[in-house]
């Protein structure tokens, strides 16, 4: 018998592939409400370029549009990185729902969605945006983070360059698909 | 070593194949490894093989120390210079950006991976002509080595994880050993704390190497100058300020040196002259500094939060001489240097790589 020739993941394999939509292999989503009046939502901004803006217009549109009740926002200091578990137990604690992003790059997807699967394990239902150049980083984090197919919302590439009025219209744009992320009107 | 008529090509072809098969390949052929081979490099370090070596947060994934020597032997590596990619993954490690999102990111660094001391001779490593590449089987395996642990143990792939835009040429193949013999100076381990004499590793990550070729002048303030312009271009500026270091060629690093300057008298000169006009900086729509301290177009962005507009004068871009590392590679035949954009900033450690002595003693004990 030839010896075997050995592998060099340690068993880990590929990166698990992204499942079919509405599905979240391990993930249990967090239980959403059918509206977000009187909600308060949180926003965790990754501190890409116009991710402040781009959430504080969603928060502001969620409010006046959608009878949210008010807005936390906070940052997280490190874009690259998933957030501290003690930011997000404030969120979670503080807010029934949260949005996150904007995956705006290929570490920063990756970790707002690895954010948004870490959310809705403790409960709490969460929208994440990502620029639509990334939806490959962030599928792969989603498969990695045992929420294969896990659900986003995506906003066109690119979104650094943009104009503040720029970047509240997609905020505007992408609302619709935030709040179908955060509410289960049946 | 068996004669070639001894040696069946193909098998050896199929069991390249195998491994392409099973997407472990950085696109060129790999050594098939196997338990004998795997021990042979085990046996050239006194740390156990399931002693975990770095970690990935991002996809909560651990490198042991076998499997850095399996990845190490595919890479092409020969056992011995199993100790080298140790020092090379541990000193990696210690970046900042190679632990948060830099094997993700969309600039695609690449490490840089300086070696110093007895072991650049006792294994071949090339310090002198042609040293960033090719033709040096230490230098091109040991850079090789860390691509196929982040792509197979951290699992970092591209078009998957991993999203450069475009990365950059050579990638996995920057492993350079500093030219001690020819350089002026004391050499990059003894600026990361190791003993002279000590055989040493250096690492960081780099957005891209730019060359400077300077044979038309003596005045070391004319070549200093020809330096801070390729520093200072706006198109590598992203942030307020920005690290940047110079791999000078050892012509440069002794015109340097007779002229009176030491390695902090060149840092200083270029933290001094480095840097751009507000008139520059708007040109190029970076003339803005956000509160992150990520440059923006002030013109068409609104000014935000803390954030401030460029004045006219002067941006230095260079803050402290840990921004500017310095190290002396490559032949004595020509005044070319390496001027290296750093991805992120140099830890400014370095690490021992671990003798055959000690490997045994460890064993033992």
């Amino acid at each position: 018998m030839p010896n075997a020739i050995l592998d060099p993941t340690g068993g880990a394999g590929r990166v698990p592939a992204a499942a079919g939509p509405g599905q979240t292999g391990d993930l249990v989503l967090a239980p959403r409400r059918r509206g977000l009046t009187g909600a308060k939502v949180g926003l965790l901004v990754n501190t890409k370029q116009n991710a402040d803006i781009f959430l504080e217009e969603v928060g502001k549109l969620l409010v006046e549009r959608h009878g949210a009740a008010g807005i936390l926002a906070r940052t997280k200091a490190a874009f690259a990185q998933p957030a501290p578990e003690c930011l997000l137990k404030e969120l979670t604690t503080e807010c029934d729902v949260v949005v996150t992003g904007i995956g705006d790059c290929g570490s920063c997807s990756a970790s707002a969605v690895a954010d948004g699967v870490a959310l809705e394990g403790h409960g709490t239902p969460a929208a994440v945006i990502c620029s639509d150049a990334f939806t490959g980083s962030a599928d792969a984090i989603a498969g990695l983070r045992g929420a294969p197919g896990y659900q986003y919302a995506t906003t066109p590439h690119p979104v650094a360059v943009l104009t503040p009025a720029q970047v509240r219209d997609r905020a505007l744009t992408v609302l619709p698909d935030v709040v179908a992320l955060l509410v289960d009107p049946r | 070593m068996p004669g070639s008529g001894s040696l069946d090509p193909d098998l050896a072809q199929q069991a390249i194949e195998y491994c392409y098969q099973q997407d472990w390949s950085d696109g060129l052929p790999l050594v098939p490894v196997s338990q004998p081979l795997l021990d042979r490099f085990l046996a050239q370090t006194s740390r156990g093989p399931q002693e975990i070596i770095g970690s990935l947060e991002a996809t909560g994934r651990d490198c042991t120390v076998e499997l850095a020597a399996i990845n190490a032997a595919m890479a092409g590596c020969q056992p011995e210079y199993f100790p080298v990619v140790l020092a090379a993954l541990e000193a990696l490690m210690a970046e900042r950006a190679a632990r948060g999102g830099g094997w993700q990111s969309t600039s695609g660094p690449a490490p840089l991976i300086v070696v110093n001391g007895p072991v650049r001779g006792e294994l071949g490593f090339n310090a002198a002509g042609g040293v960033f590449g090719p033709g040096f089987r230490p230098n091109a395996t040991v850079a090789r080595s860390i691509g196929l642990i982040v792509r197979n143990v951290f699992g970092v792939k591209p078009h998957v994880l991993e999203q450069a835009t475009q990365g950059l040429p050579g990638r996995w193949s920057i492993c350079i050993a500093e030219n001690e013999e020819e350089s002026p100076w004391e050499p990059l381990s003894a600026e990361g704390g190791q003993p002279a004499g000590a055989s040493a590793v250096s690492a960081t990550l780099l957005r891209t190497c730019e060359f400077v070729d300077n044979r038309h002048t003596q005045d070391p303030q004319q070549l200093l100058w020809d330096f801070a312009d390729t520093i200072s271009r706006t198109g590598a500026l992203i942030f307020r300020d920005t690290s940047c270091g110079v791999v000078f060629c050892p012509e440069h690093a002794q015109l340097l040196a007779a002229a009176g300057f030491t390695k902090a008298g060149v840092r200083d000169w270029l933290i001094e002259h480095c840097g751009r006009t507000g008139a520059e900086l708007r040109r190029a729509g970076k003339d803005g500094v956000s509160e992150n301290n990520v440059r923006f177009a002030a013109d068409t962005a609104a000014v935000k939060g803390d954030g401030e507009a460029g004045g006219d004068g002067f941006s230095r871009i260079l803050p402290s001489r840990q921004h500017v590392p310095i190290v002396v590679a490559g032949a004595r035949n020509a005044a070319i240097s390496m001027v290296v954009r750093v991805f992120g900033l140099w830890s400014g450690t370095a690490v021992g790589v671990e003798t055959r002595a000690r490997a045994r003693a460890g064993r033992k004990g």
